[in-house]
């Protein structure tokens, strides 16, 4: 009974510990002097984390956006309320699914791209070289990475809602037929600017910083073996889907809940 | 240097993408007006026995087109029933005369709530803050019935 | 200790979890000599560097360089006094995203505001001194093992440190880059005058070009002197280490129970 309790103390330290030197990290590493150099390794960053990320937020958008079309036709046209199909789309894309659904794309794909990288650095002893040349890897390495994600992250997730929206215009309007005007209109009438598009803004804001932080904390602190990359890989895309969701629970409570 | 120049091209062009995409979204998506003055409504008070389930930022028509929306709803300790404040266009400031009337109408029937404006034609108009005396009360679906059960086991 | 001595090391204490790694090490590092630091593996000889380099704290004990204490430093003034320093990683360390140039511009791109036609200067001088000033425009990934120490040796010297920490140079090197590292490293130490710090366990070729030699066993230092004199030491651990005994006072088998009985135990028990 003493070992169980003395054992679930020692998780709580350690977890209190992590997340302690988690937070300082991240302090430390997103707050500094900008500079012209730390702008172009920003710009390099951006390249490796948001545009690379394109092509797969864009592709799964689409699908994303046309299986909403195609689900949500065969049940409202059951209530002949199928004009409701552009507030549908537009509505669970804005405030759910393309935060969301991006998120977790880009914690499989950047982040964990993000891990393998830093850890791989730290492993190749790039990291200490670099602290003993007397630069701060935080600064150099680690900042450009963590402002490129959350920048790139709200980005992405906006290209997610616009082409989602288009993948449901095709298969409604084009396919299914439902007739192009109320598809807009409803969806103009129903979707507020704030409320709708810039809740959905401020959660890929957060999970962007939630996932990059995760990703990138994750590869600066993991065992520097071939062994310790490959599992804070998996660890980095686990834990940063979970934050994700949960998080995305309790945003959504916050902002559409009623909660406020 | 030649890669280099690429790739901030190639930012640049995610960067431009993702604020066309917001703008997009604001415009086409959710229907802002970039022109639209946000300033350019004018207040409306009308008091409603039961709203039903009207909410906030529901709809304000008149002969079926929007022409407002509800800005706030509260219950009025005077005679305990809701005052609805409306925002609505200003190009109907000092056109609509004081007996017009409101209405709570359901879109459908299991649709959402909004307000119903009806002229009225009496030669005074309502200005700013202004008070719509006549309304009429949403209908309660429960209340239909019951009133549907009762005559009918009178007769 | 004399004044002369550039890093003095005094009653280091360290310990990882509950292993003890060092338990009091005095150390002089003298100015303008090689100082080779031997010892079997494990016994923390990389972590000694570090400790010197700052890069981790110890239990008790100081660091001193050039009359600093390291470990009392801010972080800032830590960084400046990094730039004294430079280091030869075991793996080399050369910035995967740079090619060779640039890898031995890094340093002074980042500490130096000098032109790019200074900078060109000083890269091709260090790298004709490790002799791959034609090997500029390759990626650290194409480079073999011991390019990839030459080319990381020529960034270590890039801003002519003080100060210069060698970490396993000649480990996993075939003969002849074996060689060529040797040669560089005493070549370097007399042209800039600089002040080394070997670490290795490749008896042979350190003690071919030390000044003065410390070797380390258990968390402590075990005997210390000029090479000469440790070829004759009477000490049966030093011995066995200088002359590479398989077995001797530091043993072949981990500790384990009798071979015999662990063997039959196991047979009777099933």
């Amino acid at each position: 009974m003493m070992a169980y309790i003395t054992r679930l103390g020692r998780l709580g330290c350690d977890l209190l510990e992590a997340m302690g030197r988690a937070g300082l990290f991240l302090v430390q590493s997103m707050f500094g002097r900008p500079s012209a150099e730390g702008f172009r390794l920003w710009l390099v960053q951006m390249h490796m984390v948001g545009v690379m990320s394109l092509a797969i937020i864009l592709v799964s958008g689409l699908f994303i956006g046309m299986v909403l079309a195609l689900q949500g036709y065969t049940i409202l046209v059951d209530f002949g309320a199928e004009q409701a199909l552009g507030q549908m789309v537009s509505l669970s894309l804005l405030r759910e699914l393309a935060p969301v659904v991006a998120a977790l794309l880009f914690a499989g794909r950047a982040g964990s791209a993000l891990t393998a990288e830093i850890g791989l650095m730290k492993a190749t002893e790039q990291l200490t070289s670099m602290e003993m040349i007397g630069v701060d890897p935080l600064r150099r390495i680690v900042a450009p990475r963590l402002w490129a994600g959350f920048v790139s992250l709200p980005l992405l997730t906006i290209g997610f809602s616009v082409i989602g929206i288009w993948g449901g215009y095709l298969v409604g309007v084009q396919w299914l037929g439902v007739f192009d005007g109320s598809y807009w209109g409803n969806m103009q009438a129903s979707v507020e600017f704030i409320d709708d598009i810039g809740n959905g803004l401020v959660k890929s804001l957060v999970f962007a910083l939630v996932v990059t932080w995760i990703a990138v904390f994750q590869g600066y602190d993991l065992v520097p073996t071939s062994e310790g990359i490959s599992r804070a890989t998996t660890r980095t895309v686990v834990y940063s889907s979970l934050a994700v969701l949960g998080l995305d629970f309790v945003l959504t409570a916050v902002m559409f809940g009623g909660l406020s | 240097m030649k890669r280099s120049k690429m790739m901030e091209f190639g930012v640049g062009l995610f960067m431009l993408a993702g604020i066309l995409g917001l703008v997009f979204l604001g415009l086409k998506v959710s229907g802002l007006d970039p022109t639209g003055r946000p300033n350019d409504t004018f207040e409306l008070t009308a008091n409603f026995a039961n709203i039903g389930g009207l909410k906030p930022r529901a709809r304000v028509t008149m002969a079926g087109v929007t022409v407002g929306r509800v800005e706030s709803i509260r219950l009025s300790t005077e005679w305990y029933d809701a005052q609805v404040v409306m925002s609505l266009n200003s190009d109907l400031l000092g056109k609509l005369p004081e007996d017009s009337t409101a209405a709570i109408l359901t879109a459908g029937l299991l649709g959402e709530q909004y307000v119903g404006l009806y002229v009225g034609g009496a030669p005074d108009t309502l200005g700013e803050g202004d008070t719509i005396r006549d309304t009429q009360s949403a209908v309660v679906l429960e209340e239909l019935i019951q009133q549907f059960i009762s005559s009918a086991v009178k007769d | 200790m004399t004044s002369s001595a550039l890093v003095e090391v005094e009653k280091l204490r360290f310990s990882r979890g509950d292993r003890e790694i060092f338990r009091g090490v005095d150390l002089s590092i003298p100015r303008g000599k090689i100082t080779a630091i031997m010892g079997p593996s494990g016994t923390g000889k990389t972590t000694l560097l570090k400790l010197i380099g700052g890069q981790l704290v110890p239990d008790a004990g100081r660091v001193l360089i050039a009359g600093h204490d390291v470990h009392r430093l801010s972080r800032k003034a830590l960084f400046r006094m990094r730039r004294r320093m430079g280091m030869l990683f075991q793996s080399g360390a050369l910035f995967s995203d740079l090619n060779v140039y640039e890898n031995v511009a890094f340093p002074l791109r980042v500490h130096t505001n000098l032109p790019e036609s200074m900078v060109r200067d000083v890269v091709l001088m260090k790298l004709e001194a490790v002799g791959l000033r034609g090997a500029r425009e390759l990626m650290p990934s194409e480079l073999s093992g011991g390019m990839t120490r030459r080319v990381a040796l020529a960034r270590a010297v890039a801003l002519d440190p003080e100060l210069i920490l060698y970490d396993e140079p000649f480990v996993g090197q075939d003969p002849i880059s074996m060689g060529v590292l040797v040669q560089l490293i005493k070549r370097l130490n007399e042209a800039l005058g600089l002040t080394a710090v070997v670490v290795s366990h490749d008896i042979k070729e350190t003690l071919s070009i030390a000044d003065y030699v410390y070797v380390i066993a258990d968390g402590e230092v075990m005997a210390h002197g000029t090479p000469a004199s440790l070829d004759v030491e009477q000490d049966p651990r030093v011995y066995q280490f200088v002359h590479g005994e398989p077995d001797g006072p530091v043993p072949f088998h981990y500790p384990a129970n009798d071979f015999h009985e662990d063997i039959l135990g196991q047979g009777v028990r099933s």
